[in-house]
């Protein structure tokens, strides 16, 4: 039943899938997702203001963000970061950023508004008489908000940030618009050049499912672990 | 004479157009202690969250240790940490020990280094006979025991007055004692208090002065012998008569 295909690509290709390919795709993934949530929690910050301009600017960011496919995105701040980096330096030409750099902005930008409202309902997850408590005692907004109402709202949150993260970590594959090479160009090239395809997408399909699923299990267990602790 | 620590003049506050304080006029002398009680709804909550800003308020003035509260130039924190506050609901820091609750504003607010605040934090954990819960969590004490954390967390501040918002009434019965006798002592030791409370008992015990209030407005302010013994107003008498029917 096998006979027509060729198995063997995959292990031949192994180092490259992996040392070139799931390289990219981790690193996009961890700096997507410490920039997005950093990003995403000042928006949540903004959006909780009731100064009405810092609600307004952060809430259109965040529907924009998340009325626009993804893979839009990508394509649109591919051609634009060179000629924004290039305004904002001062340069007479777009600079040359590169393509995972322009992914990492990208996903960064794209994916603070979902952690956004994922931080959005972790602050208001947090009884207002915490918030009162930290004033009371003459801490200022910042430090009220660094050392009680974050820590709380993180912790409350984790295992739906961790979630996203695997959804980001599936995402991340959408980056072969710009021909960069994460785990799934990578393959895709050996599958184009090899012409085996089915091997290539069977083993990549496998692997993207191994490790979102054990990641899965493992919010599932935080989950249940901190229902306990509350 | 006595000076004033904490007085109102002529407080109004509106949610919308609901009234919730009317032109509340009263005042807390260094060293006294004043009660606050009134039916629920009555705004007493209000009102003593006015005095540390937690709430805003639209008329009148509160001036605390002669400065005032609303006005523009005034560092709402810095006048915050003077003064410390203790709720209903404890309001400790769930995610912190008891002693990093009690380090955090001495730190943070009042530039003390940690092994100064822990020192400080011990002593007061000591004074309210929690030392030995110093490690825990607060989810790993009883309801009186976080409270009597809360009120160790407000002095570690060194505060020059302390507001009370109904500190026992999220307690179960046989820990409101606990309670009040950490609240008496600091009384009897001439810790400037506002207290809004239920427990007539404790009123009876240690405060100079009863604060009656229905409906927004200050209707009886009264030293406490003259207050129980014969309220001028109906309505205090009704209140009167029917918590202290049992």
């Amino acid at each position: 039943m096998f006979s027509g295909y060729d198995f063997d690509v995959i292990q031949r290709s192994l180092p490259y899938l992996f040392r070139d390919g799931m390289t990219f795709t981790v690193t996009l993934t961890l700096l997507a997702m410490t920039g997005g949530i950093v990003f995403g929690t000042l928006l949540a910050m903004m959006r909780l203001s009731s100064f009405a301009p810092f609600s307004l600017v952060a809430g259109s960011y965040v529907n924009l963000m998340r009325s626009l496919p993804l893979v839009l995105v990508i394509f649109w701040f591919f051609f634009l970061v060179p000629y924004i980096g290039g305004w904002i330096v001062g340069a007479p030409r777009p600079i040359a950023v590169g393509a995972f750099w322009s992914a990492v902005i990208t996903f960064t930008m794209f994916e603070a508004a979902y952690y956004c409202e994922i931080m959005r309902a972790g602050i208001q997850s947090i009884p207002r008489g915490q918030v009162a408590a930290g004033q009371a005692l003459g801490l200022n907004y910042w430090q009220t908000m660094g050392h009680v109402i974050l820590p709380q709202a993180f912790r409350n949150m984790l295992p739906v940030l961790l979630t996203q993260t695997i959804i980001l970590f599936q995402d991340t594959s959408l980056v072969y618009v710009i021909s960069a090479t994460d785990f799934l160009g990578a393959a895709a090239k050996i599958a184009n050049r090899d012409y085996r395809l089915v091997e290539m997408y069977t083993f990549v399909a496998a692997v993207y499912f191994v490790i979102s699923f054990a990641l899965s299990a493992l919010v599932k267990r935080l989950q249940s672990r901190m229902a306990i602790v509350q | 004479m006595n000076s004033s620590m904490i007085e109102f003049r002529a407080v109004s506050k509106w949610y919308g157009s609901f009234q919730v304080l009317k032109r509340c006029s009263t005042r807390v002398d260094k060293g006294q202690v004043v009660v606050v009680c009134g039916p629920s709804g009555s705004g007493k909550s209000t009102l003593i969250k006015c005095v540390n800003g937690l709430e805003p308020f639209q008329e009148g003035e509160i001036i605390v240790n002669a400065e005032s509260v609303g006005a523009k130039g005034t560092n709402l924190s810095r006048l915050r940490s003077k003064i410390g506050m203790v709720f209903q609901h404890f309001e400790l820091f769930p995610h912190m020990s008891v002693t990093e609750n009690l380090n955090l504003a001495q730190v943070k607010v009042l530039g003390r280094s940690r092994e100064e605040a822990t020192t400080k934090s011990m002593a007061l954990l000591k004074r309210v006979g929690l030392e030995a819960h110093a490690k825990k969590y607060p989810g790993e004490l009883s309801g009186g025991q976080q409270q009597r954390v809360a009120i160790a967390r407000g002095l570690a501040m060194d505060p020059i007055a302390m507001l009370f918002d109904e500190p026992t009434s999220a307690l179960d019965p046989e820990m409101i004692n606990e309670v009040l006798d950490v609240m008496v002592e600091l009384a009897q030791e001439g810790m400037t208090m506002m207290v809004v409370t239920h427990e007539m008992g404790f009123a009876r015990k240690v405060a100079h002065r009863v604060v009656f209030m229905d409906n927004g407005e200050i209707v009886e302010d009264a030293a406490t012998e003259e207050f129980f013994g014969s309220p001028r107003s109906d309505r205090a008498q009704l209140f009167l008569s029917k918590i202290l029917q049992h």
